[in-house]
């Protein structure tokens, strides 16, 4: 039995490849759309599992360091260590900083710690060159995407840092990348002031500015110890706000990419929409292109189930292709981005699943015009 | 076995309502037997069309009988709930330009209608082939309708009709678009075909010189047909 969305296929071959292609370049465009929102989601919680601790504590009615500012003073790290169920603490800081590199300014975010403390953010499984941080001072482990090589050297205030190590996928909830500096390093960076500003400080009856202050205390507990129990002892304490690592989690996704998020879902509902009316325009104007031949075929007795099949396996496999170049597109492109797309399996399934629903009701308005076409057309001149 | 094609008895056709209303065909009776090329004659707007629909099964009569060979069809109402199976299994039909398939080959545009009736592919494109060998253009088989000459075309054309062994082929201005000496080879070729093939051809016309090739003249005058 001939197949008529067959023949009629590979008579405009070309035609209908590079039409496909077309929806294709579309449909990769929704696929990277849900790339950098599944990026951000993994952006925003690289820092959290690298930490790998259980409890934030920080600056009274602020919602800590990833959403807002907060400051608290080092040394509440070992009042939290003196507590029995508290494991571990540390204090760490975090600063957006600007990095001079070959003439231009990279936008990064550094992550201060405690070099011989108990915690290390630094994940061994994202270094990937050179060592983690040994000393108090001068050293700094980079992101391998800021372009810095191992012993270069970076001007930052008043000191010449090194680079001992490059990591690999670390970045801020903000997608900048991330680098590790010790935490006194850091305190320097932040709070230290140059000679002028101190004499202006002092001549308005400013003195002492403390410089031991830190942008979070983070703690593990101990074996045994419920996390919530001990945030909540925690929480009773003055000018202080306790996050669990979940809380901070949802703090992370609501409060920080959750507009981006939104924004971008906006974009991929928009995108699949306007994908949707591309392929029924198509398949509308490939109807049309047939309509004198859809007559004829009508009038000879065709039946419409025929005709309409045609058209819906033509409309089908434009989908498929579409889907097939949109794939294709996308992971050619993925790494271009400043950004981190996360191209996941299960979301280019449901996008199929999509493009297939998409597909069949584009195909309607195409059968809307066979089953209306008028076999008298064919004749009568 | 009887001769009989087309049979049509106290056929009307009227189109609108009130103020609208337009007779076009009135107790039209008469019948075509096998074999037999019938031109269909009358000025533009008279219902040859119209006519042609009705025998093909396409537009609905007012009211009225039609048999297509010894078959009943049509009796104040179609005799059958699909139509479409009547044209595809019965009628050949020949239009002004060739209008074969263009994404189809030239063995694909005659055996689709066959196979769409419940012929086997074998038998389809062996009687397509035998009907490509009948009009001389065998080797054209693979071709694509863009491929052809506008003869080969109307040739091909009138293959197609033939392909689902018709007993009736309805031919709407076949000669309208070609010159004087291809218009008689057409005429012609169909009038061969009737005989040899056994089927009844009626054909739309304008033009008077195919008249002497018909074995009948039908003409509408005055909504009434008339047979010379």
């Amino acid at each position: 039995m001939i197949n008529l969305a067959k023949e009629d296929i590979k008579h405009t071959l070309g035609k209908f490849i590079v039409t496909a292609m077309g929806v294709g370049m579309l449909l990769g465009i929704v696929l990277i759309m849900v790339g950098v929102y599944r990026g951000m989601m993994a952006d925003a919680e690289v820092l959290l599992n690298d930490f790998n601790v259980d409890l934030w504590v920080v600056q009274e009615n602020t919602l800590g360091p990833f959403a807002e500012s907060s400051r608290v003073h080092e040394d509440l790290k070992y009042t939290l260590k003196s507590i029995q169920s508290i494991d571990k603490s540390e204090a760490v800081t975090f600063q957006n900083m600007q990095l001079p590199f070959e003439n231009k300014k990279i936008s990064v975010m550094a992550v201060g710690f405690d070099v011989y403390g108990d915690i290390n953010p630094i994940n061994p499984a994202r270094l990937i060159e050179g060592r983690v941080l040994e000393t108090d001072h001068y050293e700094i482990v980079v992101t391998d995407k800021t372009g810095f090589k191992l012993q270069d050297k970076i001007t930052l205030g008043r000191n010449i840092y090194t680079v001992v190590g490059l990591t690999h996928g670390t970045v801020s909830s903000g997608g900048d990348s991330l680098v590790y500096v010790s935490l006194k390093d850091a305190q320097e960076l932040q709070f230290s002031y140059s000679n002028k500003e101190i004499q202006n400080d002092r001549a308005r009856g400013i003195i002492n500015k403390d410089s031991h202050m830190v942008n979070a205390i983070i703690a593990t507990t101990k074996a045994g110890y419920s996390v919530d129990s001990v945030a909540e002892d925690i929480r009773k304490w003055q000018h202080k706000s306790v996050y669990t690592r979940e809380q901070q989690k949802i703090v992370l996704t609501k409060n920080v990419v959750e507009k981006a998020s939104k924004q971008i879902g906006m974009f991929t509902a928009i995108l699949i929409g306007v994908s949707t009316i591309i392929i029924a325009l198509i398949i509308y104007t490939m109807t049309l292109e047939k309509m004198k031949e859809i007559s004829i075929m009508k009038l000879m007795g065709l039946p419409n189930s025929m005709i309409i099949k045609m058209i819906v396996e033509e409309t089908l496999l434009l989908g498929v292709l579409a889907f097939i170049f949109g794939n294709i597109f996308s992971h050619l492109i993925d790494d271009k981005f400043p950004k981190r797309i996360v191209l996941e399996i299960p979301d280019a399934w449901m996008l199929f699943g999509v493009v297939i629903i998409a597909s069949i009701f584009a195909s309607f308005i195409g059968v809307k015009k066979v089953i209306n076409a008028d076999p008298t057309a064919a004749i009568g001149g | 076995m009887s001769r009989q094609a087309i049979k049509v008895e106290n056929l009307y056709k009227h189109f609108g309502k009130d103020e609208s209303f337009v007779d076009v065909i009135q107790d039209a009776s008469f019948s075509i037997n096998k074999g037999e090329l019938v031109a269909l004659v009358a000025p533009s707007g008279a219902g040859k069309t119209t006519l042609l629909l009705m025998i093909g099964c396409v537009e609905n009569p007012s009211s009225g009988k039609i048999w297509l060979g010894d078959e009943k069809v049509y009796d104040n109402k179609w005799l059958t709930g699909e139509t479409r199976k009547i044209r595809r299994e019965k009628i050949g039909f020949i239009f002004q330009s060739h209008y074969l398939i263009p994404f189809l080959n030239i063995i694909d545009n005659l055996t689709l209608l066959p196979q769409t009736n419940g012929t086997s592919d074998k038998v389809a494109q062996a009687k397509a082939r035998e009907l490509l060998k009948y009009f001389e253009i065998s080797d054209k088989e693979k071709a694509m309708p863009s491929q052809l000459s506008g003869g080969q075309n109307q040739r091909v054309a009138i293959a197609r009709a033939l392909a689902n062994n018709p007993q009736i082929i309805l031919a709407d201005e076949p000669t309208a678009a070609l010159d004087m000496q291809r218009s008689v080879d057409v005429i012609k070729m169909l009038k061969k075909i009737a005989l040899e093939q056994d089927v009844a051809i009626v054909m739309v016309t304008h033009d008077d010189r195919m008249l002497p090739y018909c074995d009948k003249i039908m003409k509408i005058e005055n909504k009434t047909i008339i047979f010379e």
